[in-house]
């Protein structure tokens, strides 16, 4: 309430101050958006001299210039020159643009300063002691939302000296204005293959230590400005996605342009281009492996955000097809020997050591095999459902969740406590106590293949990225395979172990020392335990590592205690009950701050909760609504809100129009609207539904969840 | 032991790291956020109020050719065609000879451009246009359903009401009045050809102008 009130006395303030000014305000509108002057990197020329001149466009804040190729709107500055006879001005070089997005459109510019470097050569007869006057007629289009088109004249004294000198002020600035320029010292090889979408490669080096990479055509009909480019990288280098323009040509004609980036230097991210001319033919050879990143603060990364994955790759020819099948293979042997893994391999050949291998052996050797191979393709088909989806997902993504990682860090630990002796169940129940891994039964050897490949993603090793990204980029056919190549290299070995009993033999027979051993490998499991912790830490911060290791030492209270009897073992269990109960929150992922928690709007369904007395707020939105989308990052998808809506218990439904729906059209036209965004709250108390405002700020929406909106 | 442990932990977090980095591939679902429509298909069918009060459709002007001229009064490419009655002369050409054309005004309320239907039909009296009719389109969704992208942004559609020409006015993309000097109308191109019974020669050129203002 004070909030608003507060509001509405600034914003009457701001209003008796704009009426009763007008005389500030005049020159404000009169005055220019952009101050534009010649600046020379030479004090003085000598005659014959070639030498830079910059044309600086000091631009309003909020406003724009344009490049070569404006983008979807917009228009290039012009210089037109009136020199003096023998001197001539080369063209303007356009330094690296920036992309500009407004609403659905795409522009490509400049703003704040920008410095555009020509050549000026003097003539050899020019008279040493003189100063000429190079003047030019300016002409350029300045906008922020809106465009002015602007003129000027500019000129610049360039005094002749036998010796030409420096200017101390410009030279420096103009050099590095030069050296700034999209470089095109050494032809970079770049490919424009058709496809749909089209695919540009550049082999740009060090193609995966840069981010918010774009392509900027010069032609302006050449493709579409305001499309996700889906920038991907590898050793070949860099690709792009690209729609075609109104020439409709990519692919058949040779393709001129800016490649613009940003690469670290001295640790700050600077803005770099190369300029390309890609030839029609064949993408070049690992230049699409991963995703190029985006930061949040790129103006584009709400376009790139919500791209479609481009699917760059063709289908693998039958060579690269055997080399990724061949590679996941070797990626999965490899598996086999790391840490995640190790331990739990090393307690299964332990007990062979032990004697557990019998006449089962074949049988056992097949059903780890199969267990490796079921969790592998079950992965391989759940990554294609989930890619379906369209979820970011990964090959680490199981880690992802935060209960998955807490519930392998306790297994882990339990696991490490059995193998110190900690506890010990007597004869059947050995094998709960040391997990499924330990188990000499036919599940056993299942679920040791299974348990094997969950733990092994967190350790898939650097290379096999290829392989994965391959094949996540492929059918889900290709997919299948590879994963299945993947699983094959990583139940090999256990399983020739069980089929030759050539190699059993190389096996150690039991004694004392497998107590020993059993003892030391409790230790990679406790250290992978850590590392799990580490991971959960990454995810929920300290409050989830407080609640695991409690959890943690509850359950390592509880199979200790258990050895006393009963009676101990259920205090173990009601303590480790308490605990869990006490801290399970951060584990599953719960987070502390409120989400908001949306389902789909239906008639039907408002009718059904303001039945049963809840309020209702409903946002009609599409994902082609600019508005909605700044509604819904400024107010509807702050935390308080969230928070606000379910202390309230009020729902939160939306009506997505991004597609054209009838229902939702027919509830657009009740409100007396034609389009989205519509906002809606119905109290609990039953009242009529209040439209809000279409824009939305937090204030507003806390103060209409409270009913005391104004 | 320990320290092969770590030394296979620190591999094992270092590949998870290289492998976020490099292994992960994002796939995520987008609208298309350009509804643009494909020159040669069917217009978009829209039913939107005029200046005067009247609702209009397309399909009501079925059996004749259709222009629509995407306009933003403030815009100094739209005045460039206006101030030099560059965009009148069109259009009483074209409404001569029985075609329809549309004014369409896609500024949202605030934004440049934006005219209600009083001040769309002062507007049309102040540049002495002649326009069948102006179409108010505040909340854009007529612009977005045909792609508008710029003021001006051209569209021709035939008696069929399949979309013949799309894209700039001429092939001179500058706010500079020199610029009309010579020019090539596509769209008086356009409609020749289509007078003519010939397939359109310049079916979609990249328009060019100031931004719509949506909302």
């Amino acid at each position: 309430m004070w909030r608003s009130m507060i509001r509405f006395f600034l914003a009457a303030l701001a209003f008796m101050l704009a009426s009763a000014a007008p005389s500030f305000a005049q020159p404000l509108t009169a005055e220019r958006q952009v101050q534009a002057t010649l600046h020379s990197a030479r004090a003085a020329v000598a005659p014959g001299e070639r030498f830079t001149i910059v044309l600086r466009q000091s631009i309003r804040e909020h406003w724009h210039t344009y490049w070569i190729n404006p983008g979807d709107s917009g228009e290039p500055t012009e210089l037109t020159w009136r020199a003096p006879a023998g001197w001539s001005v080369g063209p303007i070089q356009w330094p690296t643009p920036q992309a500009i997005p407004f609403a659905m459109l795409v522009n490509y510019g400049y703003s704040n300063e920008v410095l555009f470097p020509l050549e000026v050569t003097a003539p050899a007869n020019a008279r040493v002691g003189e100063a000429v006057t190079l003047t030019a007629d300016a002409y350029w289009l300045v906008c922020s939302d809106i465009c002015i088109p602007e003129e000027a004249v500019v000129t610049l004294d360039v005094p002749v000296a036998a010796q030409g000198r420096d200017d101390p002020q410009w030279a420096s600035r103009i050099a590095d204005a030069v050296a700034a320029l999209p470089s095109n010292a050494q032809t970079i090889e770049a490919r424009v293959s058709a496809g749909d979408p089209a695919r540009l490669s550049v082999a740009l080096a060090d193609a995966g230590a840069i981010r918010n990479a774009r392509f900027f055509p010069f032609n302006r009909d050449a493709m579409r400005n305001a499309e996700p480019q889906a920038p991907r990288f590898g050793a070949g280098g860099a690709s792009f996605s690209l729609l075609p323009g109104v020439a409709n040509n990519l692919g058949q004609a040779p393709l001129a342009g800016v490649v613009a980036y940003e690469a670290q230097e001295n640790g700050a991210w600077v803005r770099r281009g190369v300029e390309i001319e890609a030839q029609p033919g064949d993408p070049i050879a690992e230049s699409d492996g991963a995703a190029v990143s985006i930061s949040s603060d790129y103006a584009l990364a709400e376009l790139e955000g919500s791209s479609v994955s481009a699917p760059v790759a063709e289908a693998l020819s039958p060579v690269a097809l055997i080399a990724a099948l061949g590679l996941a293979f070797l990626g999965g042997l490899i598996l086999n020997i790391m840490p995640c893994v190790l331990p739990v391999l090393s307690v299964k050949a332990l007990s062979f050591a032990g004697g557990a291998q019998s006449g089962d052996s074949r049988k056992h050797g097949f059903l780890y095999f199969a267990g490796v191979m079921a969790t592998f393709l079950a992965l391989a088909a759940l990554l294609i459902v989930l890619r379906g989806a369209g979820e970011a997902v990964g090959w680490g993504f199981q880690l992802q969740a935060p209960w998955v990682t807490s519930a392998l860090a306790l297994l882990f630990f339990v696991i490490g406590l059995n193998l110190l002796s900690v506890f010990e169940f007597g004869g059947a129940l050995q094998n709960a106590g040391s997990g499924l891994t330990a188990r000499g039964g036919d599940a056993g050897a299942f679920f040791t293949g299974a348990l094997a490949v969950i733990a092994a993603t967190p350790c898939t090793a650097p290379f096999m990225a290829g392989a994965i990204g391959a094949a996540l980029t492929q059918s889900a056919g290709v997919t299948l395979l590879i994963f299945a190549a993947l699983g094959l290299g990583f139940a090999l070995p256990l399983t020739l172990l069980h089929f030759l009993p050539g190699l059993q033999r190389l096996i150690p027979k039991p004694g004392a020392w497998m107590e020993r051993a059993k003892n030391v490998l409790a230790f990679p499991m406790f250290a992978a335990a850590v590392w799990l912790v580490w991971v959960l830490a990454e995810q929920t911060g300290s409050a989830g590592v407080m609640a695991l290791l409690s959890v943690a030492a509850a359950l390592a209270f509880a199979l200790f205690v258990a050895r006393w009897g009963r009676v101990w073992l259920a205090i173990g269990v009601v303590v480790l009950a308490i605990t869990g109960a006490a801290m399970w929150r951060p584990l599953v992922g719960a987070e502390t701050q409120s989400v908001l928690v949306s389902e789909p709007w239906s008639p039907a369904r408002v009718e059904e909760l303001r039945a049963e007395g809840r309020g209702v707020l409903v946002n009609f939105t599409a994902a082609w609504c600019v508005t909605c989308k700044v509604n819904e990052a400024a107010a509807l998808a702050r935390p308080r809100v969230a928070q606000a809506l379910a202390q309230a218990n009020v729902a939160y439904l939306v009506g997505d129009w991004t597609n054209r729906d009838e229902t939702i059209a027919a509830a657009l036209a009740e409100h007396g609207r034609a389009g989205v965004p519509l906002y809606l709250y119905y109290p609990a108390d039953g009242g009529a539904a209040q439209v809000l405002p279409q824009m939305l700020s937090e204030e507003l929406v806390l103060d209409t969840i409270a009913g005391d909106a104004p | 032991m320990n320290e092969l442990t770590k030394r296979g932990l620190l591999l094992g977090g270092g590949a998870l790291a290289a492998f976020g980095a490099a292994g992960v591939v994002t796939t995520m679902l987008g609208g298309d956020a350009q509804a643009a429509v494909a020159t040669g298909a069917r217009a978009p069918s829209f039913s939107v109020q005029d200046s005067s009060g009247a609702t209009r459709t397309l399909a009501e002007f079925r059996g004749r050719t259709v222009v629509l001229e995407w306009t933003n009064h403030g815009c100094p490419y739209v005045r460039k065609h206006y101030d030099a009655r560059n965009m009148q002369t069109l259009q009483q050409e074209a409404t001569g000879n029985g075609i329809v054309w549309l004014q369409i005004i896609s500024s949202a309320p605030g934004e440049q451009g934006y005219l209600d239907a009083a001040g769309a039909r002062a507007r049309v009296q102040t540049d002495g246009a002649a326009p069948t009719a102006t179409l108010l389109d505040p909340t854009g969704v007529v612009g977005r359903a045909y792609g508008a992208m710029t003021t001006p942004h051209m569209f021709v559609i035939n008696g069929e009401g399949v979309l013949l020409y799309q894209g700039a006015i001429d092939d001179r993309p500058s706010a500079r009045a020199s610029s009309l000097e010579g020019a090539n109308n596509y769209v008086r191109a356009a409609l020749t050809d289509i007078a003519a019974g010939r397939a359109v020669r310049t079916a979609e050129t990249t328009p060019y102008g100031c931004s719509v203002k949506y909302a």
